[in-house]
């Protein structure tokens, strides 16, 4: 695809993850939390989000996330991307210690997050604005990177002019554009239809698959977190744990046919039953 | 999302845009008409005295023949600078004000009471101080038109500043964008829609202001005029001096219109 020629020749500095054929990676962790903890106050309240979670995340893999709702996902992803500080224990990014956002990390919500008075392009160029990069050559990759998520000829619309679908592969082609080690994914496709959503999931595995990209996803479809990842982390309710890891042998890269393998079923079936033993306790 | 909402309930009403709109014309073309119709024949009838309604020719006739005379232009041209200077100064102190309450708490939590109280009197109190502390002359106009016309801004450029979604400043903070980046690229961007409906109602106001300013103590002024000729009961000239104020009014107001359109080109509600 051509797609993947692009991307690979802007990302090329970022390849070179190495998995085996279970698809697990063999390199030293790039993303680690120690004991990580998070306690939000309301009013009087404690709330413990997140209880001493310790994870290692090699390079280029593909991490997801399930649990119930309030489970700590979402907190866990914004104390990885460094945008609040942990109550105790560390994440290291690549062995250094997060204390704030850096810019090897992309992060993309559940909504598209564009801003309307901005064209496709402009949208996509709005990192590489806010890092002061020269705009002229960026320009160019915006160019590239829209073609590669199919908005070619959507690059100078306005948000408004595009269905929800359009929008977030806007927002997908925004993060890719300043080539990010890391992709932190909340849920991104969770406000779109079945059909667009596993559309979307397929051209992001390529993608980040061709760019050497690992990824926390956060997802509250099993079937989703499974056919993504290479390992689904299946976590407690408050106070948020993990409480397993299923590792996703099916090979890559993956096609929407490995859904109905028996393997792809078994898998399913352990997250889910992780999930209500997690629960019953 | 919102748009096929309101696409969905204005269905019906859209499937023949061309003729929906000329329908809703022509009643208001009619209605203006029996109005008319109404001004000119009901103090012709005697149903009204002429003192208190005068025809509507007479009106027309008095407008006229007010604005062809030599000293309409001074007063026009004097009230209409009072009304610019006022909105213009009004809108940028309630500019400014707005923005330094929404970007720094502290001052917001401290002087916010204040702003409140402020607001609280009913501004027009001020008119016979302000002539007292800067005179009859333009002055205490404009810093009536200002002291009416700069709340609504303030109000509006905070409340659009502070209303901003999380998951934007979340995105710039990501990105580790600066305080002035977020401000320039994302805050004061989508605070424009409802800082553009401050500063209209400004306009408003300020036009108000000037006018009380100019009917508490003047000697040049639309306001002065108004006050001179409902003391010698000339009831049209009064009718046709309230035309002119409305056409400054209606005037500005198409004006900022027009450019909140072009400026803020991405409204959602740009149909409506």
């Amino acid at each position: 695809m051509e797609l993947e020629k692009q991307l690979s020749t802007h990302m090329a500095s970022t390849q070179g993850a190495e998995k085996d054929q279970a698809g697990l990676v063999s390199s030293a962790p790039v993303v680690e939390t120690r004991a990580l903890s998070k306690i939000f106050w309301v009013g009087e309240e404690e709330i413990v989000a997140l209880d001493r979670i310790d994870l290692t995340v090699g390079k280029g893999e593909f991490v997801s996330f399930v649990g119930p709702s309030g489970c700590g996902k979402s907190t866990l992803l914004n104390l990885v991307a460094g945008l609040f500080p942990a109550s105790s224990g560390e994440v290291l990014l690549l062995g250094d210690p997060v204390v704030e956002p850096s810019r090897r990390v992309g992060f993309m919500f559940q909504s598209p997050v564009l801003l309307p008075w901005r064209t496709v392009e402009s949208n996509v160029l709005l990192p590489a604005e806010v890092f002061g990069m020269d705009l002229g050559e960026k320009r160019r990759h915006a160019r590239a990177v829209i073609e590669a998520v199919g908005l070619g000829e959507f690059a100078n619309a306005y948000p408004n002019q595009l269905s929800g679908g359009m929008q977030q592969r806007v927002a997908l082609a925004r993060v890719l554009t300043y080539e990010p080690e890391f992709l932190l994914m909340d849920e991104p496709f969770g406000a779109l239809d079945e059909f667009t959503r596993e559309a979307m999931n397929l051209e992001l595995l390529r993608i980040v698959q061709s760019a050497g990209i690992t990824v926390l996803f956060v997802t509250h479809n099993i079937g989703e977190a499974v056919f993504m990842s290479d390992r689904v982390v299946v976590m407690t309710p408050r106070p948020g744990k993990v409480s397993g890891i299923v590792d996703v042998s099916l090979p890559q890269p993956r096609e929407i046919r490995m859904m109905h393998d028996p393997v792809f079923a078994d898998l399913v079936f352990e997250v889910r039953e992780i999930l209500e033993q997690s629960r019953g306790e | 999302m919102a748009n096929e909402r309101t696409d969905l309930t204005a269905g019906p009403a859209r499937s023949k845009p061309a003729s929906g709109k000329w329908r809703y014309r022509a009643y208001s073309i009619a209605i203006a008409v029996v109005i008319v119709l109404i001004w000119e024949l009901a103090p012709a009838f005697g149903l009204i005295h002429e003192i208190i309604l005068p025809r509507f020719s007479d009106t027309a006739w008095a407008l006229w023949t007010l604005v062809n005379q030599d000293f309409f232009l001074r007063h026009f041209t004097v009230t209409v600078r009072e009304i610019l200077s006022g909105f213009v100064l009004g809108t940028l102190i309630g500019f400014v004000l707005g923005i330094a309450l929404a970007v720094w708490p502290v001052v917001k939590k401290v002087t916010y009471p204040f702003v409140v109280a402020f607001q609280s009197i009913p501004k027009i109190v001020f008119a016979p101080l302000f002539i007292a502390w800067f005179g009859f002359g333009e002055t205490s106009k404009v810093v009536m038109a200002i002291v009416i016309s700069f709340f609504p801004v303030l109000i509006n450029t905070m409340v659009g500043l502070e209303s901003v979604p999380q998951d934007a400043r979340t995105l710039m903070r990501s990105l580790r964008a600066t305080p002035l980046q977020i401000f320039w690229k994302v805050s004061l961007p989508h605070a424009l829609p409802i800082i553009s409906a401050g500063v209209k109602a400004a306009l408003t106001f300020a036009v108000i202001g000037a006018i009380v300013g100019e009917f508490v103590g003047a000697s040049v002024g639309l306001g002065f005029l108004l006050e001179l000729y409902n003391q010698q009961l000339r009831i049209d000239r009064v009718y046709a001096v309230i035309f002119v104020l409305a056409a400054i009014g209606a005037f500005g107001y198409f004006i900022l219109e027009w450019l909140d359109r072009k400026v803020i080109f991405w409204r959602d509600d740009n149909n409506s």
